[in-house]
């Protein structure tokens, strides 16, 4: 029998004042840290940017030897993606790249994603001799095509998307291998790009590349024609926040040799070396930046020298979800695959060996990234209490809010101005300053239900309610492939 | 503001942070519009020079003799540009209608300004430019930058200066070639493609076989794409004396000469998968009668990629047959050998091959 009464004495008893006043200490300080943080990123960012932008703005070398431009694999893996795999295959056989075969992973569809496929590249069983280098669920064909002779399905039980990707590097016939999600659309000249770090410094193991949002742009034959902002509020919110988490969250980490993640919407790796680290792991939902995290790891552990670098030409364009549902499930993921990635990698952070992804980046990302969210919520959670019990005045909350908007608020505008001072896609006054306003508007409602997400998604983790890794699924209706139309014209 | 009179002093520090960063936010704000505007005259007029001085540097012929306007400092950087995307086709050489035009327009003093003064962009497309003219005199002014700690300008200044006088430049070039890892390979083949084997045999061969064994691979394949011939002996020399597997490896793959194939042929047993594989691949190109045997040797390797090769290598060899392949597969006992024909003769049938 549970004795009340002394449970309220206990309560009475704890100098809650005294609480109240440390943790308002430790919000503060935390509140300090992670703005600064991001601050320096955001300033070493503008930096880097500066620089590549200072070599890379014009082609001032004389064309490269097509014979020196190392050929690539291009690995898409596909689960149920029949809306959009036709076309995707289509515009990335339009690269303007000199050698690169095209790898479609088919893991166990339910809809018509083979059959698709097969149809539309007129591709036949090919007896190949299958290398099974990483282990991962079972092959059971591989098809070519004499039409494109570029072109190769794998299909296999399903498995999961590291599982496919893994098949596919076992396929990969090609030093470095490049994955693409099925819904993604390139430029034409996007794997030159991001295949140039490897020829500048031979020690590049991995190059990500930036991920911008497709809503609202124009796509004609699978590729992009006319860029502008998207119509929906949702997409725009996260229109502002991919900038931010690219043009600083990533090229900030960079010329460190600290970047722990490279999206798995696009992404470089050489072959041999994603095989020594075992390839990607089954079994999680972050299994890109598992892989980049590793990487780090082994690399250290091995003291060899090596780069993982980011470049932030635009790239990559994908649709951003516009429904609350979608973007609540790919939130929860991501912060899902953060932790996955995080916690078997702990060795890292503070390692001896680790450099400035043990001691900088691995901390940052537990600190900020992790638990960031959790804090946040109850910094949310208890302001209510405290505000009807008297114990926080109104004017504190108020300026304590006034400071949180305006971080929040400078850490976009930024984010814009590294936009502006490289590749300026949105050139129009008015697209500015939209892209301001929204800036502004995220801190009202949209920042603390993303933060919300991720405390329930770390709350799952922790609890591992979720059994094992998936496919994300994600609302998506590649209304982009009809010509010229918008995205957003199909309801996306 | 009175209302913070008398309040907790960190609040009033945290109200003045917030001020401090609202009005760092409309700064930027001002700053990313002003950047805007001044970047979008810049574009328009940049876009009327290039649309201007296209028609005036890209004459029809017969209308090359026209008067030449003056060429004024805002129109300085469009008129590069078409200059410098003039004359890319034309690899290095001039026509006498840009000649006439840059020496009226004062080019050259006007690019040797950009040298001395120029930012990052200015400077190299200055340095681009003078090369496109070739006036020897310019060689002085451009030679110091071939040695900028910037891998884009030196190796600008390389080709301009190869452009300019080949035979004073290749021994400048050269030595920075060896010397210098971080330089695009690609663009380094193109320069020497553009100059000819004529001008830089001599020196890359005597470079080549003074490298040490970290360097000579990126010699080697310069030299053989250059002159096949001049790096034919070199070859011979390092696949007969060399114990570095990167180097063997690299004269495989570069390697021409028939005669050379007793170096090649040992190197079948190397105890390093890739050097087994490019010598399958070597064979497979340059073979004769005889060595399908010892192809069909290693078509049960360990390794798949040196099966895989030596399949291809078979199935290139002008003595062998679709036939003779099936045949050969028939006759193997081990099963990955079998397999592995299996494959590369689906893919001949299918021209699918790697």
């Amino acid at each position: 029998m549970i004795d009340f009464s002394a449970v309220a004495d206990f309560i009475r008893g704890i100098p809650w004042m005294q609480l109240i006043l440390t943790l308002q200490w430790v919000f503060l300080a935390y509140f300090l840290a992670i703005n600064m943080a991001y601050l320096v990123l955001n300033y070493i960012s503008v930096f880097s940017i500066i620089r590549y932008m200072r070599d890379h703005r014009a082609e001032y070398l004389p064309k490269s030897l097509a014979s020196y431009q190392p050929p690539v694999s291009i690995l898409i893996p596909a689960h149920n993606e029949h809306g959009t795999i036709v076309s995707s295959v289509h515009s990335l056989l339009g690269l303007n790249y000199p050698e690169f075969e095209i790898v479609v992973v088919n893991d166990g569809s339910t809809d018509h994603t083979l059959q698709e496929v097969i149809d539309a590249f007129g591709m036949v069983e090919f007896p190949e001799a299958y290398r099974r280098r990483i282990a991962t669920k079972p092959v059971t064909r591989i098809y070519a095509s004499s039409r494109y002779p570029q072109v190769r399905l794998v299909d296999k039980e399903n498995g999961g998307k590291a599982d496919a990707l893994n098949a596919g590097i076992n396929c990969a016939r090609y030093p470095l291998f490049c994955v693409v999600d099925a819904d993604c659309i390139l430029q034409q000249d996007s794997l030159g790009r991001v295949v140039r770090p490897f020829l500048e410094d031979p020690s590049t193991v991995a190059v990500g590349g930036v991920v911008r949002v497709l809503n609202g742009c124009t796509v004609h034959n699978g590729f992009l024609e006319k860029i502008d902002l998207p119509r929906s509020l949702l997409a725009k919110f996260q229109l502002v926040e991919y900038l931010r988490a690219f043009l600083f969250g990533r090229l900030g980490w960079s010329p460190l040799n600290a970047l722990m993640v490279i999206s798995g919407a696009f992404g470089v790796f050489y072959k041999e070396r994603i095989i020594a680290v075992g390839g990607y792991r089954s079994g999680t939902v972050g299994e890109d930046m598992d892989l980049v995290v590793r990487l780090h790891r082994s690399l250290r552990r091995e003291r060899r020298p090596y780069r993982i670098t980011f470049v932030p030409d635009p790239i990559c364009w994908t649709e951003a979800p516009t429904d609350l549902k979608s973007l609540k499930n790919q939130r929860m993921r991501w912060q899902r695959g953060l932790a996955e990635s995080l916690a078997p990698n702990f060795g890292l952070m503070f390692n001896r060996h680790g450099g400035a992804v043990g001691w900088l980046a691995f901390p940052f990302m537990l600190l900020f990234e992790f638990i960031g969210p959790v804090i946040e919520v109850f910094g949310y959670a208890a302001m209510i209490p405290l505000y009807f019990f008297d114990l926080i005045p109104l004017q504190s909350f108020l300026v304590f809010l006034f400071v949180s908007v305006g971080m929040g608020v400078l850490l976009s505008t930024n984010a814009l101005f590294l936009e502006e001072l490289s590749f300026h896609m949105y050139p129009r006054s008015w697209q500015q300053l939209r892209m301001f306003g929204v800036a502004i508007l995220e801190n009202f409602g949209y920042r603390q239900i993303n933060s919300i997400w991720r405390f329930m998604a770390v709350i799952k983790w922790l609890f591992s309610f979720w059994t094992k890794g998936h496919w994300g699924k994600i609302a998506r209706d590649g209304s982009w492939q009809r010509h010229g139309e918008r995205a957003e014209d199909h309801g996306t | 503001m009175e209302s913070l009179i008398g309040t907790d002093p960190k609040i009033v520090f945290a109200f003045w942070l917030g001020v401090a960063v609202a009005a760092m936010t409309l700064l930027m704000l001002v700053v990313i519009i002003v950047m805007r505007q001044v970047v979008l005259h810049r574009e328009r007029v940049h876009a009327r020079a290039v649309a201007f001085w296209s028609t005036i540097l890209v004459a029809e012929p017969g209308f090359e003799t026209g008067p030449v306007p003056p060429l004024p400092n805002r129109d300085l950087s469009g008129f590069l540009q078409v200059w410098n995307e003039v004359h890319e086709p034309l690899h290095g050489a001039t026509t006498a209608h840009l000649g006439r035009v840059a020496r009226e327009v004062g080019l050259e003093q006007r690019l040797y300004r950009h040298l001395g003064h120029g930012g990052f962009h200015a400077q190299l497309v200055a340095i681009i430019a003078l090369g496109h003219i070739q006036n020897s005199e310019s060689f002085h002014r451009v030679e110091h930058f071939i040695d900028d700690k910037n891998p884009i300008v030196s190796l600008c200044a390389a080709r301009a200066l190869m452009q300019i006088d080949p035979k004073r430049a290749v021994s400048k070039f050269v030595p920075q070639i060896v010397r210098r890892g971080d330089w695009s390979q690609g663009s380094v083949a193109s320069i020497l493609h553009e100059v000819g084997a004529d001008q830089v045999t001599r020196e890359l061969s005597e470079a080549t076989l003074q490298a040490n064994a970290q360097i000579a691979p990126r010699l080697i394949r310069f030299l053989a794409s250059v002159s096949p011939e001049a790096a034919a002996p070199i070859i011979r020399n390092t696949l007969l004396s060399s114990k570095d597997e990167r180097l063997i490896s690299t004269c495989l793959q570069v390697m021409t000469h028939r005669d050379d194939l007793d170096c090649v042929r040992p190197l079948l047993a190397h105890p390093r998968w890739h050097v087994r594989m490019q010598a399958a691949v070597t064979l497979g190109r340059l073979g004769v009668p005889g060595d399908e045997q010892r192809l069909i040797a290693i078509l049960s390797d360990e390794q798949w990629w040196v099966r895989y090769r030596a399949a291809q290598a078979l199935r290139n060899l002008s003595f062998i047959s679709v036939d003779d392949m099936l045949r050969i597969q028939q006759a193997q006992a081990d099963g990955y050998a079998r397999d592995i024909i299996r494959h590369v003769l689906a893919e001949q049938t299918m021209g699918v091959a790697a």
